[in-house]
């Protein structure tokens, strides 16, 4: 499933400054290849190669492609608060958490107890989503959900790791 | 701000970069039977399209002082949304800025270390700009999910 804790992780290792330069060179370009790398931080070849096999294999970062939301035929995104009743909001946020259109759950403290986000295709596609699976979903009591009209930005560097469904 | 669909190829290639974004070219057109000259043209097409984005993400788990905060904003007057937007879109520590239609006119996301920080962020950094009127933050406790692989690309 989604939760960490129930996945198995590789140790933690210590980044050092090598690192934290090499994640902030592939941050701005996933693709920029290792002798650039190299070139820029001053290294060889070889120990930038070692150096993202070992952040890869720690389960401490990953190059990914991105997509955008419209691009992938999604035009609405949407910000919803979900209070929970008679279950506990980390077992309701996991079940949230399996429907491919809410893409981030935040089990959080406040008026509401799950924060997500959430992406449609157009209308008819969110009365469904919000209508039928989220309100259907055992412990939801409430849904409050807000449009976004513009998003100005989103760039999620630091996210839980779980594996692509 | 309307975008072209992804085809059945740009899909495909999609898919592979989306698993291991190292994953080069020649091994991609392999899996597809295609050309690397195609795989090559098609992801520089998309990245310049702003389609995709290819990107390090780091694992949250890895920083157990990160704690994500949802920061609504609300501002004094309508017309001032998109200048406070805007405004917000250029501190670097928020990942996410949108101009909302409910709850509230705007949410921006961070990470903090804790409440204190919170606070701190809020007032040096939010409170001061012209236009906000009042902010409501929630403090998460478990980041449960997030899709990586889906995004708002903005120029």
């Amino acid at each position: 499933m989604n939760n960490l804790a129930a996945n198995a992780q590789p140790a933690l290792i210590e980044l050092d400054d090598t690192d934290n330069a090499i994640i902030e060179l592939l941050r701005r370009d996933g693709r920029m290849p290792y002798r650039a790398i190299a070139r820029e931080l001053a290294i060889t070849e070889a120990t930038v190669r070692g150096r993202v096999r070992r952040l890869e294999e720690s389960n401490t970062m990953r190059v990914v492609a991105v997509t955008d939301i419209e691009a992938a035929g999604y035009g609405m995104l949407l910000a919803i608060g979900v209070q929970v009743e008679n279950r506990s909001p980390e077992a309701v946020a996991r079940d949230l958490a399996a429907i491919p259109e809410v893409f981030s759950v935040n089990v959080v403290v406040g008026a509401q107890d799950v924060e997500i986000l959430v992406v449609a295709r157009d209308q008819p596609a969110l009365d469904e989503l919000i209508s039928r699976q989220l309100a259907g979903t055992p412990g939801v009591r409430r849904l409050t959900p807000a449009l976004a009209l513009d998003v100005l930005k989103n760039q999620p560097d630091w996210v839980p790791f779980h594996d692509p469904a | 701000m309307t975008r072209r669909k992804l085809d059945e190829v740009d899909k495909a290639i999609v898919e592979y970069l989306a698993r291991d974004a190292r994953v080069s070219n020649g091994q991609i057109a392999g899996a597809l039977g295609v050309t690397e000259g195609t795989v090559r043209a098609r992801v520089k097409r998309m990245e310049e399209e702003k389609l995709i984005r290819i990107t390090a993400v780091t694992n949250i788990d890895r920083f157990r002082d990160a704690t994500l905060a949802y920061i609504w904003i609300e501002v004094e007057r309508s017309d001032q949304t998109r200048s406070v937007a805007q405004a917000l879109a250029q501190i670097e520590e928020l990942g996410f800025v949108g101009v909302m239609l409910g709850r509230s006119d705007i949410l921006a996301i961070t990470m903090v270390r804790n409440t204190e920080h919170l606070a701190e962020f809020v007032h040096q950094r939010i409170n001061i700009i012209p236009g906000v009127r009042r902010t409501d933050s929630t403090l998460g406790v478990n980041f449960v999910k997030h899709d990586y692989r889906m995004a708002r690309i903005v120029a």
